[in-house]
C-alpha cells in the first residue's frame, strides 16, 4: 500500500509540469474563452477597464443570426470536401514513397517542403498560379483547354476562388500526413506483408487487407487532424482573397479573427460565441469519424 | 576620511537619483523600418539630445500594428507614442484607446502648429487624439508614362474626373494597357466613399447617418461598374489595394497612370528605373467638388501610457514643422504642419519626377482629408458597404440597389 502511495506520487510529480503548462496554457484559456461566449465584453468595455458582463445567449442569437456567420459556416463545412482528398493522396504518395528506391529521399523531402514554406511566399507564388496572365491559364491554352480571351483570374471568380483555395490548402498540408502516414507504414511487421506474399496475394490485394487494415489508427488520427485543420483554415484565405469574392471564400475561423482580433471595435463576447459554434460543429464530426472507424474496425 | 565618504555617498545618491529620473517612452513607427531608420534614429537622438532625462525606445511594427497594440494593453506594457493613420485613430478613440492630446498639449499650441483640417481629422467628438505627422494626397499628382499615351493617341493629362474615364477606354483598347487602378474597394476602410466625397456627394447626413444610397451616388457607381465590367478596370482591383497594384502594374508598362502621392514614384524608381526617368508628372484631375482627398498619419498616446508627458514632448517633437520638413526631404511625404505652406524646399523643382512631385503637393497639406469619418461600429459598416460595393462590381446588384443595401446595414448597425 506504502509503494503504491509512492509510485502514484512519483507518477504525478513526473506528470506536474505538463499538467501545470496544460492549465496555463490550454485549460485555462479554453474555459475562460467559452465563459466569454456568454458575455458582452467589446472594445470599448476592455479598454476602459470594465470586465466582461454576463448576457446569457445573446452573443449566440447574434452569430446564428448573422447571414454572414452562416455562409462563412457553409463554406467551411463545404470545406471539408479536402479532407478525403488529401488523405487518399497522402496515404497513396506514402505507400509508394515508403519502398527503397534511389533517390526516394529527395522526393519525401520535397513532398514535405510546402509544410515548411511560409504563407505569405506561397500565396505570392500561388498568385502567379491563378492570375489571369498565370501559369494554370498558360498550361489551360497550351492544351487547348481554354483560350486567352476566355482566360480569368481564378482568385477573382466566386465560382473558382473557393477551389483555387482549398487546392493550396491541399498542396499545403500534403506533405505532413504523407510523413504521418509513412512512419505508420514503417511500423508495419514485415513478415505480415512477406506472408501475403506466399499466399499469393496480388499487390492490390496487399494494399486492401493488410496495409489500410493496420494503418486504421494512423488514418483516423490523420481524418481528425485534417477534419479539424479544415475547419480551422484561415491563412491560406487571408492572404490570397481575404473572404471574397463575394464572400465565397469566407470561412468560420475568418469571421472568428475578425470578431476578434482585426481591429479597435473587436467583441471577443460575439467572437468567442462564433469559436464555440465553430467548435461544437468540429466536436459533431470527429464523434462521426470516431463512429465510423469503430464501426470499421469491429466488422 | 569620514568627510570623503560622505561625499562620495552624497555622489552615489546623486547618480541614483538621476538614474531613477530617467524616464523611457516606448515609441512604436508603422512600416518605417528600414527605410527611414537614418531619419528616424537622428530624430530620436536630436530629442534625447533636448531632452536628458527621457530616453527613447524605438520600434517599428508592420502588419500586426493594430493587434500588438491592443495585445500590449491587455498585457499592462502599453507603449507611450504610436503612429496610426486617421481610420485607426478615430477607431481607437471611439472604444476609448486614446489620451486626447489636448489635455497634454494646449489646444492653442495645437492650432498655431497644424492646419486647421488636419487637427480635424484627428478629433472626435471635442477632442482631438493625435498630434498629426506626414499626410499624402490621393490626388496630389499625376504620373503617366508617355510611351503608353503616344500609342493611345493623347497628349496630354485627363483634367477632369470625368476625362479619366474616359481615358480609360480609349488606352485600353489602343494599347492594351489599363489606363490607371480605381480605389473600388481597398481592404480595412471603404475607399469608394472617397469618390462620393470628391464629386460633392454627401456621404452622411448632420446625425451621421448613411446618405450616400441617391440616385447621383448611384449614377457613379454605375459608371465604375460599367468600366470594371467592361475590362478597363484590373479585376485584382475587387481583392487588392489599388495603389499597391497600381504601382506593381505601371512598373510593368501595363498600367498608363497613376494618380497619388510621389511616393508611388520612389517605388517605380527601384523596380523600374528607366521608366521612372521617362514618367511625367502632372496635376491630377479633380472630381466636380473641386477638393482633393488624402490620409494622413498621427502620433497618439494610449491611455494606458505610463508615462503621457513625456511622450506627449516626444510626439510634438517628432511632429513638429522642422522634423515634418526633414522628413519630407526624405521621402516625399506631405508636411500637416502650418510652416510648411511658406517653406521655401517645395517651391523649387527640378526634372527629376520625384523632385517634381514634391513641390507639386508638398505645400498642399491644409487640403488633407479622407473625405469621410470613420463610423462607429465601422469595421462592420466597411465590410457590408465594399461587399456591396463588389456585388455591385460583379453584375450581383444593381448600383442602386448594392447601395441602398449597404445604407440600410449602415443605419441599423451604425454605433454612437
Amino acid at each position: 500500500m506504502q509503494v503504491h502511495w509512492r509510485q502514484s506520487l512519483m507518477s504525478y510529480t513526473f506528470l506536474a509540469p505538463a499538467l501545470i503548462l496544460l492549465a496555463v496554457f490550454t485549460f485555462y484559456p479554453l474555459l475562460y474563452g467559452a465563459y466569454l461566449g456568454f458575455t458582452e465584453y467589446s472594445g470599448a468595455r476592455f479598454a476602459n477597464h470594465l470586465p466582461p458582463q454576463w448576457v446569457g445567449l445573446r452573443n449566440f442569437e447574434t452569430v446564428l443570426g448573422d447571414p454572414l456567420f452562416r455562409t462563412a459556416l457553409a463554406n467551411s463545412v463545404k470545406y471539408l470536401l479536402v479532407v478525403p482528398a488529401l488523405q487518399l493522396a497522402s496515404l497513396a504518395v506514402a505507400v509508394l514513397v515508403a519502398k527503397n528506391i534511389p533517390g526516394i529521399a529527395l522526393f519525401r523531402a520535397a513532398y514535405y517542403v510546402p509544410v515548411i514554406t511560409s504563407v505569405s511566399l506561397a500565396a505570392v507564388m500561388w498568385e502567379w498560379v491563378f492570375n489571369r496572365e498565370g501559369t494554370l491559364n498558360w498550361l489551360l491554352k497550351a492544351l487547348h483547354l481554354t483560350t486567352p480571351e476566355a482566360a480569368f483570374g481564378w482568385l477573382n471568380s466566386e465560382h473558382w476562388a473557393f477551389w483555387a483555395v482549398m487546392l493550396v490548402t491541399f498542396w499545403r498540408g500534403f506533405g505532413y500526413y504523407m510523413v504521418l502516414y509513412l512512419a505508420g507504414l514503417q511500423a508495419i511487421p514485415e513478415e505480415l506483408e512477406e506472408a501475403a506474399i506466399l499466399d499469393g496475394a496480388s499487390a492490390w490485394q496487399r494494399f486492401w487487407r493488410v496495409t489500410v487494415p493496420l494503418m486504421r489508427p494512423t488514418i483516423l488520427l490523420c481524418t481528425l487532424l485534417s477534419t479539424i485543420a479544415a475547419l480551422r483554415v484561415l491563412e491560406e484565405v487571408l492572404v490570397l482573397t481575404n473572404g471574397g469574392p463575394l464572400n465565397s471564400t469566407y470561412t468560420a475561423l475568418m469571421y472568428v479573427y475578425a470578431k476578434a482580433f482585426q481591429g479597435f471595435d473587436f467583441d471577443y463576447g460575439v467572437a468567442s460565441a462564433a469559436g464555440l459554434v465553430v467548435a461544437l460543429v468540429a466536436l459533431l464530426l470527429s464523434a462521426l469519424n470516431f463512429r465510423f472507424f469503430h464501426r470499421e474496425e469491429q466488422a | 576620511m569620514k568627510r570623503s565618504v560622505k561625499a562620495l555617498t552624497l555622489g552615489l545618491a546623486l547618480v541614483a537619483s538621476t538614474a531613477s529620473a530617467q524616464t523611457t517612452v516606448t515609441f512604436w513607427t508603422w512600416y518605417l523600418s528600414p527605410k527611414f531608420d537614418g531619419y528616424i534614429k537622428d530624430t530620436i537622438n536630436a530629442f534625447e539630445k533636448a531632452n536628458p532625462g527621457i530616453k527613447v525606445q524605438w520600434f517599428d511594427k508592420q502588419d500586426s500594428m493594430v493587434q500588438d497594440f491592443i495585445a500590449s494593453v491587455n498585457l499592462g506594457n502599453a507603449p507611450d507614442v504610436v503612429n496610426l493613420n486617421i481610420d485607426e485613430t478615430q477607431k481607437a478613440a471611439q472604444n476609448g484607446f486614446l489620451t486626447a492630446v489636448n489635455t497634454l498639449t494646449s489646444p492653442a499650441t495645437l492650432r498655431s502648429t497644424f492646419y486647421p483640417q488636419s487637427l480635424s481629422n484627428f478629433t472626435s467628438g471635442s477632442n482631438t487624439y493625435a498630434y498629426p505627422w506626414y499626410g499624402w494626397l490621393n490626388e496630389g499628382v499625376l504620373l503617366y508614362n508617355p510611351d503608353l499615351f503616344k500609342k493611345a493617341g493623347l497628349t496630354r493629362a485627363p483634367r477632369t474626373a470625368s476625362e479619366m474615364l474616359t481615358y480609360a477606354k480609349t488606352i485600353k483598347d489602343k494599347t492594351g494597357a489599363y489606363a490607371w487602378v480605381p480605389a473600388l474597394k481597398d481592404p480595412n476602410t471603404a475607399s469608394f466613399l472617397g469618390y462620393f466625397y470628391a464629386e460633392g456627394l454627401p456621404v452622411t447626413d448632420a446625425s451621421g447617418k448613411a446618405a450616400f444610397n441617391t440616385p447621383a451616388h448611384a449614377s457613379l457607381l454605375a459608371q465604375y461598374v460599367t468600366l470594371y465590367r467592361g475590362g478597363y478596370v484590373p479585376e485584382d482591383a475587387v481583392r487588392r489595394e489599388a495603389f499597391q497594384l497600381a504601382t506593381e502594374l505601371y512598373a510593368q508598362n501595363r498600367v498608363a497612370m497613376i494618380i497619388g502621392g510621389p511616393q508611388a514614384l520612389t517605388r517605380i524608381k527601384d523596380t523600374n528605373p528607366a521608366l521612372y526617368a521617362r514618367t511625367v508628372v502632372t496635376q491630377a484631375p479633380l472630381g466636380k467638388a473641386g477638393v482633393q482627398t488624402g490620409g494622413s498619419m498621427g502620433l497618439v498616446i494610449p491611455k494606458a501610457s505610463r508615462n503621457p508627458q513625456a511622450a506627449a514632448k516626444l510626439a510634438a517633437f517628432f511632429t513638429n514643422n522642422a522634423n515634418q520638413l526633414a522628413f519630407a526631404r526624405v521621402v516625399p511625404v506631405v508636411p500637416t504642419t502650418k510652416g510648411a505652406q511658406t517653406s521655401t524646399q517645395f517651391k523649387t523643382s527640378g526634372s527629376d519626377p520625384v523632385a517634381r512631385a514634391t513641390a507639386l503637393v508638398g505645400a498642399s497639406g491644409r487640403l488633407i482629408n479622407p473625405g469621410y469619418r470613420a463610423p462607429g461600429n465601422s469595421d462592420d459598416l466597411y465590410k457590408n458597404f465594399n461587399d456591396n460595393i463588389e456585388a455591385a462590381l460583379l453584375g450581383k446588384k444593381t448600383a442602386q440597389q448594392a447601395l441602398a443595401d449597404a445604407a440600410t446595414y449602415w443605419n441599423a448597425n451604425l454605433k454612437k
